[in-house]
């Protein structure tokens, strides 16, 4: 089984309170934020990786980021992704979610054939949850979102375990598809010491604009539809009231207040 | 279909029979909206045997609902409902798509922006129109701590996700408007996965949806053991439980519960965070309570500066004193 | 010279934080009150490739160098400092193995090592000190094929949840009479002894191995005969202190995080006390102990790897590194004021494991005896 896994290298959502906003340029500053891979992508690599114990074949991984990421993305062959193709050109800086999904399927086309393509279902930054479901359609290849389990028969068919409101719905499909996985889904495993040597001789290659045949002028920041107009801090509520003294004390003036207002029947 | 005029369309999620709340509240707000650009608004609605669902649309005053009536049509599938909306959007030419940000409205959204080759604003938490037909989405930013302003400015529709419990279902009125077919034939290849089972609860969230009180636990809750804290203090008040996503994602309590960017606003009287560091992808969703209070170890969490009033201490002291407190009146 | 950690160092470290992280926390109630090691982690710890970190592939391990074991155990020990204290002498064990077994003995001990099979021990110290090796009582006394084994083994780390104990003893007189031998805890007349209740690093074993009559294959000497005490401190010298050296910086490393996350989240006049000069001075104090630790630690690890005799280094980083964590958790005690000596906090129990880690392995008395003749003789003139 061929199984691409897609990646992003985001801001360690642990820190998410250490970005703040430059006023002037009124973009985010993230330094002294530490890069991780996208906690739910390590769900679909581990996805990934339990569909190769069973019925073989590679993993490849892919990511556009800048190349200063590699460092951070070669954790995913540590876990198990037998190539890591990175992405990286200044021309792909600003792009959104269209031009994101079509650089990554021109990549995945010049690449060749696959069987799935696994992507976590949102990042812990910009959360879109857009990229996985474009980059099936630029692909032509159906998609599945909310993917909370993966069953495949012997035969080669695909069940699918997706949630919805307050449920799930299961649908039955051949490869090739895009699968966009939930934390439901399972537990990344570890990456062992042994993993981390081994890691280490696999094979890491950058593709520029110019590896790949860009069909589409969804490009960079210039080729994509949406634009940002403004980023701002949201208004907030007047800094609460904090209530003094200990525990015991600020309970009992909160119970009063509670008991005034009629919250509490008794 | 040549003869549909609105130039906002609404597409309302149904699932077996039952409409999304979030399609009805969209629609609400892009009723509010037209008026600006001088525009009409269209529901659209896709499925089998929903001639009654149209029907109440028009109730909550759409101009005009687009059917698409279809066996192949009874389950969602991207395939079809993508291969349906590109067509009518290529005949009608709208100049804005609204849908909501639910399971099916983010797998659907972003493969027909792509289809349609333009652009789509996430999980849009409020929607700007000016009267040249400038759609601005307001939209969460770097885990909801910021918020973007995002146009669309070269490509049409311009088309958004909108997250649930946003804005409010519209009242029910005298209908004025009409329902019109949209072309429905779907090709087999547009079919690309068949829905094998389906399970759906049948309240879903609705007692947070409507709970006067909610007692809310995030992370700082620490443990599954611990969570009772919350649900004891929410029963106390005849309250709902509420969660941010961490206690979702560590299994203390259903996904149903969450609150905010991902979840559900909610709308009660009393709002009691226990344990919330206060990042704004939760706050988002408790911005219209109407009385806040927060209860966290840590003085300087975010929470407090969107809150009404602060409790600063250990939840297991101060719920346990809260109860014994309240009991006590 | 370059302090830089490379990729893999990284890498490294931010997998064994994550798998300490998830895996550790949920047993140390437990280690706390019972003062056993977690077992069912073992298998765990195999797996992650630590058990065998030091120990070459061919025999099962990872075949990563000191520096790589010494960020292992620090993180593990930012965790639970009771974690390096068990481990690394586990890793004494597979060390003696690698540097001074015979191919057989390599090739029938270290594989069960690396796969969590079983912990290994170096057991040295007697009941009448353990400063004292050349003062050994335990003897082995030749019979053909077998050396009978009498005396007593006592603060022996793993005493009773191994099964492969390196054990010197005295096969004649003076510094060439002692012998180093691999014990199986299955051998006639091996046998566990006493456990003993420390006051810290409970989550690691602590008690006496007895020797009576135990009969040990001549196949099972170790190093050649007469060459125990170049076993035992060659041992002790290149991995057990280095190894103590990592549980006192796991300790600074949990001890700075306690003491930061106290002085920001307590008020006092309506600021957080790390506001307060006093608390800032204690900070920094502690801040710096951990950063000299790390330097101390990682500089010995780096020696040892580039085949630099590291003896001095490696007692250095031990003998300070282990002090700095005591006076640094009793700072971090202090910041937390009447909350420090609450059970409920961390930093108390802190403040138990760095006691317990200032003796163990050698006490800084001994220590600064063996520095303090490196000094004179270089800087005499």
């Amino acid at each position: 089984m061929q199984i691409i896994v897609c990646i992003k290298p985001v801001p360690d959502p642990k820190y998410l309170s250490r970005v703040s906003l430059d006023e002037t340029t009124k973009t985010l500053v993230r330094e002294n934020v530490p890069t991780v891979i996208n906690p739910l992508d390590k769900n679909a690599l581990e996805a990934a990786l339990s569909l190769r114990e069973r019925f073989g074949g590679e993993i490849t991984v892919i990511s556009m980021a800048p190349e200063s990421c590699i460092p951070v993305l070669r954790e995913a062959l540590a876990m198990g992704g037998d190539r890591l193709l990175v992405l990286s050109d200044t021309r792909f800086a600003g792009s959104d979610t269209l031009a994101t999904a079509s650089i990554i399927a021109a990549a995945i086309q010049k690449t060749g054939a696959f069987d799935l393509i696994i992507c976590g279902n949102e990042t812990a930054d910009s959360g879109t949850s857009q990229v996985s479901p474009q980059l099936a359609e630029f692909l032509g290849v159906p998609n599945i979102m909310h993917v909370s389990a993966i069953e495949v028969s012997d035969d080669g068919v695909f069940r699918i375990k997706s949630r919805i409101e307050a449920g799930y719905v299961i649908a039955e499909l051949s490869a090739p598809m895009v699968l966009s996985v939930i934390k439901e889904l399972n537990e990344p495993r570890y990456i062992t010491l042994m993993n981390i040597l081994d890691a280490e001789a696999k094979d890491v290659r950058v593709l520029s604009a110019d590896d790949m045949i860009l069909k589409e002028p969804w490009v960079g920041l210039s080729g994509s539809p949406t634009q940002i107009v403004e980023l701002a801090a949201p208004e907030k509520r007047a800094k609460a009231e904090i209530l003094a003294g200990d525990a015991r004390r600020q309970a009992r003036a909160l119970a009063d207040r509670l008991y005034r207002m009629g919250f509490y029947h008794g | 279909m040549d003869d549909v005029t609105s130039k906002i369309w609404v597409f309302v999620e149904q699932r077996r029979g039952r409409i999304a709340d979030v399609g009805l509240e969209i629609l609400g707000k892009a009723l509010s909206l037209a008026p600006a650009a001088g525009w009409k608004v269209a529901a659209v609605l896709l499925g089998h045997g929903i001639t009654s669902m149209a029907e109440r649309l028009l109730e909550y005053g759409a101009d005009e609902v687009l059917v698409a009536d279809e066996k192949l049509l009874e389950d969602y599938c991207g395939g079809t409902y993508v291969a349906v909306l590109e067509r009518a959007v290529l005949r009608a030419k709208p100049e804005v798509l609204l849908i909501g940000a639910t399971a099916m409205g983010t797998d659907l959204a972003p493969r027909l922006a792509a289809r349609l080759r333009t652009g789509l604003s996430a999980h849009s938490i409020d929607l700007e129109l000016d009267s040249k037909g400038e759609l601005i989405a307001v939209i969460p930013w770097s885990g909801g701590d910021y918020l973007g302003r995002i146009s669309c400015p070269k490509s049409r529709p311009q088309m958004a996700t909108i997250n649930p419990g946003i804005f409010e279902i519209p009242e029910k009125r005298e209908p004025r408007g009409c329902i019109k077919e949209m072309d429905c034939a779907v090709s087999a290849g547009d079919h690309s996965y068949r829905i094998v089972e389906f399970y759906q609860e049948s309240v879903a969230g609705s007692s947070l949806a409507s709970a006067e009180v909610i007692v809310a636990g995030g992370y700082g809750i620490g443990k599954k053991e611990d969570w009772h804290y919350v649900e004891e203090l929410a029963s106390l008040l005849n309250g709902a439980v509420g969660s941010t996503r961490p206690p979702v994602d560590e299994g203390w309590v259903e996904h149903d519960r969450m609150i905010g960017q991902s979840g559900r606003t909610v709308y009660p009287k009393l709002y009691i965070g226990v344990g919330i560091s206060g990042h704004m992808h939760h706050i988002v969703g408790i911005k219209k309570a109407d009385l806040t209070i927060a209860i966290n170890q840590d003085p300087d969490a975010a929470v407090f500066d969107h809150c009404n009033v602060g409790l600063v201490g250990d939840f297991r002291e101060i719920i346990p004193a809260l109860i014994e407190e309240l009991k006590n009146k | 010279m370059d302090f830089k950690l490379t990729e893999r160092d990284i890498l490294l470290q931010r997998s064994i934080r994550e798998f300490a992280e998830k895996e550790i926390p949920p047993r140390m109630d437990t280690m706390e009150e019972t003062g056993e090691f977690p077992l069912d982690l073992l298998k765990g710890l195999a797996d992650m490739g630590i058990l065998g970190v030091i120990t070459p592939k061919e025999y099962g391990g990872a075949g990563l160098g000191h520096l790589a074991r010494i960020l292992v155990l620090e993180q593990l020990g930012r965790v639970s400092p009771a974690m390096p204290m068990a481990l690394q002498v586990h890793h004494m064990c597979t060390y003696a193995l690698t540097n001074f077994g015979s191919e057989e003995q390599k090739k029938k001990y270290l594989p069960p090592l690396s796969k969590g099979e079983e912990l290994g021990v170096v057991a040295v110290t007697e009941p009448s000190g353990g400063s004292d090796v050349a003062g050994m009582k335990t003897t082995a006394r030749r019979e053909g094929d077998t050396f009978i084994l009498n005396g007593r083994k006592c603060f022996i780390t793993n005493a009773h949840v191994s099964n492969t104990w390196i054990v010197p003893a005295m096969t004649g007189e003076g510094r060439k009479g002692m012998s180093a031998f691999i014990v199986e805890k299955n051998f006639t007349g091996a046998k566990t002894g006493h456990v003993e209740d420390k006051v810290g690093l409970r989550g690691a074993n602590t008690g006496e191995l007895v020797f009576q009559d135990c009969e040990v294959p001549a196949e099972n000497l170790i190093g050649g005969e007469g060459n125990g005490m170049a076993v035992a401190l060659g041992t002790i010298g290149n991995c057990g202190r280095p190894g103590m050296a990592c549980v006192g910086l796991g300790i600074l490393n949990a001890v700075i995080e306690e003491a930061v996350k106290f002085a920001t989240e307590r008020e006092l006049y309506g600021k957080p006390i790390s506001n307060l000069q006093a608390i800032q001075w204690y900070i920094t104090e502690i801040f710096s102990d951990l950063e000299i630790a790390r330097l101390l630690a990682y500089r010995a690890g780096w020696m040892l790897d580039n085949n630099i005799p590291a003896d001095t280094a490696c007692t250095l980083a031990k003998q300070w590194i282990c002090e700095a964590a005591a006076r640094s958790a009793r700072k971090a005690v202090e910041i937390h004021g009447s909350y420090g000596i609450l059970k409920e906090y961390p930093i108390q129990r802190l403040m138990r494991d760095a006691l317990v880690a200032i003796p163990a392995g050698g006490t800084a008395e001994i220590a600064k005896l063996v520095l303090s003749r490196v000094a004179i003789k270089e800087y005499q003139k």
